[in-house]
Formats: C-alpha cells, structure tokens, sequence
C-alpha cells in the first residue's frame, strides 16, 4: 500500500494510509500513516461498529493535514472487540485459510 | 519515522509482523519486504491545503473486497481492481483474500473498506464528499515489480480523473 501511496502522492494528490502493522509501514515509508493498535483486518474498526468505524476514518482524515512527512501517528484507538485481552500475542501466529467469495475454503 | 528521521518508534505492544512473518514462513525463502531507503529513494510529498470538511476523498482498500455480482480475486499476483458504486451497501460486497482473517470482514466489509461511514461522514459534513466509486484490489501481491508498473499507475490515473482532493488508502 506505500508503494501506491507514494505513485499517487507523487502525481499530486495527497494520500493519507492507515496502518496496523506499525513495523511493516515503517519499512515501506508511505508519505503519512495513521496507526490504530488493531489486528490486522479490522484498521478502520471492528464488525458490526459503525459508529467506531466513522470515529476512526474521521480521527485519521482530520489528523492528516498536521502530519509531518513520512510521519507515522498513533491515534487513540485500541482494540476492544471480542477477546480482545492479550490479542497481541496471538496475531499472525498461523497461516489463514484462502477463502472464496462464499467464505467457504478455497481449495484451488 | 519521518523524512528526518525524528518520530518517536512504535508503541510498545505493536506486533512485530516483520519478525512472525519470518517465524510462521520459515520453510520458505525470506520474504523480501519492500523497503524504502530516503537516501536513495525520496519521499513523494504533496501537503494537504485544502479542508478536509470540503475535500473529495476517494477510497483506495487492498482488503479484497468486491461487488457479490463480480468475480473474487484469485490468490496470486492478482494485480486486477474492482470499482465500486460509492453507494453500495455492505450486504451486496464479498471478501477474497488470503492474507488475514477475513471472517470479521465478511460479517462487516466496514473493518476495512469503510465506505458506509465516509458517506456518513459526507453527509455529516465532515468531508465534503466520496469520490464515486471506490477502488478496491487485493493485497496479497508478491511481485513489488507488478504493483510498480501496473496496479500503482492505473490507481493514480483512476484517481486522478476522478479529481479527488485527497486519496485514503486502507490496508489489510
């Protein structure tokens, strides 16, 4: 995602990327991030939240113009939803499953 | 980190994916993250001038998100993008991707591909509006060369034609 940020700030149009994976955005470097500490697959909210979802998507637009370049920003947002204690440890510790359109396992 | 280099690091419990990559892939050969060097490869940089009360944003989402009408993604260098009618409800989008736990998503596209709430939020007026559509591709892209020179430039180009003020690009 922070090499098509960068293809897209470069033409002119200001990009503004979320993040989840503070470390990998760290290393890709795009023009400004806007870190919430969630697992991956939830960096504008949780399911079923649309509320938290609006709270996140307005907190990182209205930050953006502030951010310094290359900047990464916390926003004050943690991880709240089902299990949520000790989540840390268990993310990204097993292979997911390949998934059609139906949810169902995609087998190849 | 910024271009100089003076932000503070990562909060303390930030998951080292880098690291659980390596652990969980090790059978394979390293993955090989991208990594931008400032010496070499500077930063793009366009402020943002323009309020954002008053701006077209246009969503960008590598979750794999797609219309339920439209083929999914396929697993692999998939570099194809899906445009998505800004007014589309979540329970006519699908989600195929391999990389993270999709169930959340399928339950809720909104996780990572908020289109309900930044039209919630135009009509709030937080933003001025959302760029119709919205573009959505699948992440899970192992060639750095293909997003480079293919998926990357056609995204600009869509974006840029669609004068949007600002593009917002949500990972997965």
């Amino acid at each position: 995602m922070g090499l098509i940020a960068r293809v897209i700030e470069a033409s002119g149009i200001p990009t503004v990327c979320m993040t989840s994976a503070w470390d990998i955005t760290a290393a890709v470097r795009p023009p400004r991030s806007l870190y919430v500490h969630h697992p991956l697959g939830h960096q504008t909210g949780a399911a079923g939240d649309l509320a938290g979802q609006k709270a996140i998507v307005r907190a990182a637009l209205e930050a953006a113009p502030a951010l310094a370049r290359g900047e990464i920003r916390a926003l004050p947002f943690r991880w709240k939803g089902p299990a949520a204690a000790g989540w840390e440890a268990r993310a990204y510790t097993r292979r997911e499953t390949p998934t059609t359109a139906d949810g169902k396992p995609n087998r190849g | 980190m910024t271009h100089d280099g003076s932000q503070p690091g990562p909060p303390p419990d930030a998951v080292q994916y880098i690291e659980r990559t390596r652990s969980l892939y090790s059978s394979q050969p390293p993955y090989r993250w991208l990594h931008h060097d400032p010496a070499t490869n500077p930063l793009p940089w366009t402020p943002i001038t323009k309020p954002i009360a008053t701006s077209r944003v246009a969503l960008l989402a590598s979750g794999g998100i797609h219309l339920a009408t439209e083929p999914p993604f396929h697993f692999r260098n998939d570099v194809s993008h899906r445009e998505i009618p800004a007014d589309t409800q979540n329970e006519d989008l699908r989600v195929a991707h391999f990389g993270y736990d999709v169930r959340d998503a399928q339950r809720d596209p909104g996780c990572v591909f908020p289109l309900t709430a930044l039209r919630a939020l135009a009509t709030e007026g937080a933003i001025g509006a959302v760029a119709d559509p919205a573009l959505s591709f699948m992440g899970g892209i192992y060639s750095a060369r293909l997003v480079r020179d293919d998926l990357a430039p056609r995204l600009r180009d869509f974006v840029l034609r669609q004068r949007a003020d600002l593009a917002y690009l949500v990972p997965a």
